[in-house]
This record gives C-alpha cells, structure tokens and sequence, in this order.
C-alpha cells in the first residue's frame, strides 16, 4: 500500500502543504521523506555588524553594535522587498557561512557584542536556528533581537518570546487587501503577534513602510495608529519609514518627506508618544523626546547619537519614565 | 446463530471497519510539523568565516 509522505508546515499561518522533495513557500524548509527539514540551520548567508538604530530599535541599548545575521529565504513575497536578493533566493543560489548556534554565540562573546539581531530576511524561516541560537546567546547574558513580519503561527511566537529581549515588528499595512496584494500574506496573524509579543513583556517597536498610493493615505495612516494605540499602547515606538523603489515595485515614485511628516502628525494626534521618520534624513524625526514636557532626551543623526540625557530609564527634568531598554 | 452471538459479531466487525478507516485516514494525512529537523549538509556553496563583520547594506 502506497503511503502519501505529504508534510504540513505549521510554523506560520501558510500552513504548508509540502510534497516530498519540494519546499514551501519559504524556499528554506524541505520535505525529505516524509520530515520537514530546515537547510539553513546554522548556515547565515548574511553576518554583520550594525549600529541598533538601523534595525530600527530607538528604544533598546541607543548606540550599541549589534552583531546581525539572516540565513536566506522568506516567508512573505513583499513586491517592494529591499532585500530581495537573499529574501526571494534558493538556498542552493546563496552561499553561507557555517555557524552553528554555539559558535555564533561565541562569536558574539569573543567580539564583546550586548546583542544578536536575527534580521535582514525573516528570523520565522529560519526559527530553529533563531530559537536555539537565542536560547545559547540568553545563557551567556547576550540579548536577541528579533526583526520581523512577525508572520507566524501563535505557539512557535509563545516559545520563541521566551528567549527574545526585543523585537522591531513591521505592520506594513492595515487592510487585508494591501496584505494580500502587496505581500503575498494576511493582516490578522501579524496583529495577532503584535498583541503577544508586547503582552509577553519583550519591547516591541513597530515599523511601518508608507508606500505611495498604496498606504498613504491619512485615513489608512489614522487608522493604523489607533489600532496600534488600542492594542499596543500610546508608548510603543512607531517608525514610519520610507519606500525606495525596488524589486518588483520600480514604478512608484520614493515617499515624500512631507507624506512622513503628516504620518508623524496623525500618529501624534492619536496618541502615540514615540514616532520616529526612518529611511531619510530629517531634522528631527529621529530624535526622543519626553511625552510630557517635551524635552530633548536622544539626538540621532542616521545611526549617531548626538546627545542621550535619559538618566536611569528616565527623563532627567520631569522625571517620567521612558518606554525602553536603556542599559 | 443466536440472536446475541449475532449483535457480538456484528459489533466486532462494525469497531474493526472504525479502526482500519481511522488507521488509513490518519496514514493518508499529512505529518504535521512545528519545529523542523536539521541538515547535515548545506545545500548552496560555503563560505569561510570573516574575523571582522562589517556594517550590511541590507535594510533591518
């Protein structure tokens, strides 16, 4: 009797259905006779040392290096990818290096980083590595950091939280239509990692990539910021970053500074306390200031800081405690 | 055959027809995974490890 050896991926909600020999949309985990396979497991196609700012974290350790790796592949097909040559790419079309958990983690310790970003593609495609990596990195007082379209199922996300500090987090739209349309994905389970992975106390910055005619308008930017407001809270740091032209979007014109610039005014009309303008310089879309009186607390020009006053996690003059990660 | 030896065969046979759709069904489903199992082989071209790590040109 013939016995089918078809796999079901259930670590994001495309639920894969994976005949033998081939691999889900992913492009990284393989059905090989009958169980799933990760080929990227300790092989990062990408190994770098970043300023945090440019994750963007605003909130966790300003001014820190953080050591950034991303094996290939991705979950999502956004048609504006900025990294598409490793996100959209085979495994066997991409070299790597080979750097199992242990010896990144050593790496981290021998080079004095605070912290490892899983980044650049999408750390959910290659979760185990993420997972166990972060899990060592954790033992060793190094921090993880998360950056993500946060696409995956609840029960992987519970368990992967439990070994992450931070996460930037896109929400790249608001309506299921630009999800479908734009990213080859659905809004719900990303709001829906959105609420755990604040409420599982990890900190949580949230980025937006405004992409002209496709949501900028105010009404979709209002809407974004409320339901961030509502079930995030007016202290979670929003990034309204801008969109070059790339991939498979070369025919939309860059956002307009002056497009982030309302974005930021919406944002603040809401509610939120923390908005920020990424992706272009601006004067003083970078900085922090204090909700309440408003003064300067972090300066950034790109990934510098010019000036940081929080004192103890807090503002020096009013004394309000700020929303982050400092030390 | 009486009445009762009947109704016994007849429930035997009925719980091995269950037992054998459900055995099929569930070998005829897909295996369902979460976490997956590694590789011992990559299975694009390696590269050597770098002693010093520079900033990336990727967004994130």
């Amino acid at each position: 009797m013939v016995i089918k050896l078809t796999v079901q991926c259930e670590l994001c909600p495309k639920m894969c259905l994976i005949e033998p020999g081939q691999s889900g949309e992913c492009r990284v985990r393989i059905n090989i006779d009958g169980v799933l396979r990760t080929v990227v497991y300790g092989y990062p196609c990408s190994m770098h040392d970043d300023p945090i700012e440019k994750k963007p974290l605003f909130h966790f350790l300003p001014g820190s290096r953080i050591l950034s790796i991303a094996t290939a592949g991705c979950n999502l097909h956004c048609l504006n990818c900025q990294n598409w040559e490793i996100s959209q790419a085979n495994p066997e079309d991409t070299p790597a290096y080979p750097c199992p958990p242990e010896r990144l983690v050593q790496i981290a310790k021998e080079k004095n980083y605070s912290s490892i970003a899983y980044t650049y593609t999408d750390p959910i495609v290659y979760y185990e590595y993420t997972y166990d990596t972060a899990k060592l990195a954790r033992e060793a007082n190094i921090r993880n950091v998360l950056v993500t379209a946060g696409y995956i199922n609840p029960e992987p996300w519970r368990k992967l939280l439990e070994v992450v500090d931070a996460a930037n987090i896109d929400l790249k739209g608001i309506t299921e239509e630009f999800y479908r349309k734009v990213c080859s994905a659905t809004l719900k389970p990303v709001q829906e990692a959105l609420v755990l992975a604040r409420a599982s106390g990890i900190l949580v910055e949230v980025t937006n990539l405004i992409i002209p005619t496709l949501n900028d308008k105010a009404e979709q930017i209002r809407e974004l910021c409320r339901w961030v407001k509502v079930n995030l809270g007016g202290e979670t740091p929003l990034h309204f970053s801008r969109f070059f032209p790339q991939y498979k979007m070369r025919h939309l014109p860059p956002t307009s500074l002056k497009t982030l610039d309302i974005a930021c005014e919406i944002a603040m009309e809401e509610g939120l306390s923390y908005v920020y303008i990424g992706n272009i310089q601006s004067e003083e879309g970078e900085n922090t200031y204090c909700p309440d009186c408003k003064r300067l607390l972090i300066e950034r020009v790109r990934y510098v800081i010019r000036q940081n006053h929080i004192k103890d996690g807090c503002c020096p003059d009013c004394g309000k405690e700020i929303y982050g990660v400092w030390r | 055959m009486t009445r009762r030896k009947f109704i016994q065969k007849i429930t035997v046979a009925g719980l091995a027809i269950i037992a054998g759709l459900w055995w099929l069904v569930r070998k005829a489903a897909p295996r369902r995974f979460v976490r997956a199992f590694g590789m011992k082989k990559y299975p694009g071209s390696v590269k050597t490890l770098p002693n010093t790590y520079d900033q990336s040109k990727w967004s994130g």
